[in-house]
């Protein structure tokens, strides 16, 4: 009945529901996002219950729910990548996973990962800016104590952000990527309940 | 043939939430995200044939569905108001396809989709406004090459705006443009602010609401995020100016509104109202009177015979 990948048969029983409603409930995680990438910075809950499958949490597997399809390619972190994992994006979105970080439009890691694929996302180019890869960072919690201290478009005076964990090479790629602008990646955390974004406009302050 | 008439209130069923189906959907939101991610860039999008013409908002009414959940509140306007055709026709297709409740007051709506114009109330953090545009690219009249102009914005060669305006000045004595009026957005993309007159213009600088563009038959959407840079183009010895009028609306007596001229008859009679019809009826709801208001008594005014 189901489309079953050739060398990871599911079982049916063993896969995870979708989403409840696939009208409201993308467009409700979809809002946020929008909220989010507009307003970089600003913590947004979770909007909608889903169930995650073991390797994602339950904000990254909404995000990809609501984003992904059969024109997006996915590329998930060694530690993210497990087989429920992709047996539930290829089930629910239909969309082609990768296991080169060049092709993602969507690369999903956690935040305790070897960070050095971001080097390798597409970034777009000066004519077409917009083919570049959205980097979703699975994090355990996001909070506005001052860390980071953020500026730019979408963001009124300052915005504060602070991402349990975020190591410091974090901040070096993300320096160099503003630099590219109107290139660069965007970037969404997302814990269990919540996500933030940092768009590539994003000037951050390293407090 | 079994005919069926539906109460634009019983929905349509037979169509997906919002008419646009889900794949579309998330096409256009994936543009959208990465529009507010690059503001004033035009990202190209995969338009759909909309149930009405290009021309009457297929780019804005696509941006809408995208966006657009059950528990917002629709506004849309047409040059400010809300009546017209274009406008009742877009409103009653979302109240339709999406069962959404809609409203003519700037206020209680959540999304604002509009035609040329922005209103004159000041939005909120908590609103989207929703532009329809016909043409996306400022630069397209004085290059007709989509090739040309990706390279012009790619190399932030805005050279070409610059000598149009001159031109402007050259042969006018000041920038005769006074609508689609090109901005710069956040120091680096040269932006069409669509065919709102250059009065808008300042509205949309820092402005709290996120402005989202939506181009149909050009397929191309583009936004500006909240409080977001947006400066007109202009030069030191000619700074960008607004509109001013030297009358005052005749409904509600508004100085500070853009206004649409009314002519009346052919002996030369004439009378100035707001375009932004909620805004004028808040002002007449408040108790403001401009001179050809029906309550004021006739002759009061310098042109009694428009108050007719």
């Amino acid at each position: 009945m189901t489309p079953q990948p050739q060398s990871a048969p599911a079982q049916t029983s063993e896969m995870l529901p979708g989403f409840d409603h696939a009208a409201f409930d993308s467009n409700a995680v979809f809002r946020a996002l929008l909220d989010a990438m507009s307003r970089p910075g600003r913590i947004y809950d979770l909007p909608v219950s889903v169930s995650a499958p073991d390797g994602l949490n339950k904000a990254a597997t909404a995000t990809l729910l609501a984003m992904a399809d059969m024109d997006t390619t996915i590329w998930l972190s060694p530690s993210c990548a497990t087989k429920a994992a992709g047996n539930h994006l290829k089930f629910h979105c239909g969309c082609p996973i990768s296991t080169d970080v060049k092709q993602a439009d969507f690369a999903i890691a956690r935040i305790s990962d070897d960070l050095s694929f971001v080097t390798d996302l597409a970034v777009g180019n000066a004519e077409y800016p917009d083919q570049s890869a959205t980097l979703i960072l699975m994090v355990d919690e996001i909070s506005d104590r001052p860390s980071m201290t953020l500026k730019g478009p979408g963001i009124k005076d300052t915005h504060s952000l602070s991402i349990k964990g975020l190591p410091a090479s974090f901040h070096a790629w993300r320096a160099e990527n503003h630099h590219l602008f109107p290139c660069g990646v965007d970037v969404i955390f997302a814990s269990e309940t919540q996500i933030a974004a940092l768009s590539r406009t994003t000037r951050i302050e390293v407090n | 043939m079994e005919q069926t008439v539906k109460n634009p209130a019983d929905g349509a069923p037979d169509y997906n939430f919002a008419y646009l189906d889900e794949q579309t959907k998330r096409m256009i939101r994936r543009a959208l995200l990465k529009a507010v991610a690059i503001p004033g860039y035009q990202v190209p999008f995969a338009g759909r044939e909309m149930p009405m013409p290009y021309g009457w908002g297929t780019g804005g009414v696509q941006v809408t569905a995208a966006v657009i959940g059950p528990n917002d509140t629709l506004k849309v306007i047409d040059q400010g108001a809300d009546d017209t055709t274009n406008a009742v026709s877009i409103r009653q297709f979302f109240a339709k396809t999406a069962q959404v409740a809609t409203t003519e007051k700037t206020a209680e709506a959540s999304i604002i989709q509009t035609r040329h114009r922005i209103p004159e109330k000041e939005l909120r953090e908590d609103q989207v406004l929703v532009y329809q545009v016909p043409i996306p690219e400022p630069l397209r009249f004085l290059e007709p090459r989509e090739t040309e102009t990706r390279k012009m914005h790619a190399l932030e060669e805005y050279g070409l705006m610059h000598v149009k305006l001159y031109e402007d000045i050259s042969r006018h004595g000041h920038i005769a443009t006074t609508y689609a009026y090109p901005v710069m957005v956040d120091d680096r993309y040269v932006m069409d602010p669509s065919p709102t007159p250059k009065f808008d213009n300042p509205k949309m600088n820092n402005m709290a609401a996120l402005q989202l563009f939506g181009a149909g038959r050009e397929k191309r959407i583009y936004a500006l995020p909240p409080y977001t840079k947006v400066k007109s183009l202009d030069f030191e010895d000619h700074p960008f100016e607004v509109q001013t009028w030297e009358d005052e609306c005749g409904m509600c007596g508004a100085r500070d509104s853009y206004l649409d001229e009314v002519i009346l008859d052919d002996q030369g009679n004439r009378m100035f109202v707001c375009s932004d019809t909620d805004y004028c009826a808040e002002r007449q709801e408040a108790g403001h009177r401009g001179p050809q208001h029906h309550d004021q008594p006739l002759g009061t005014a310098d042109r009694g015979k428009a108050a007719e």
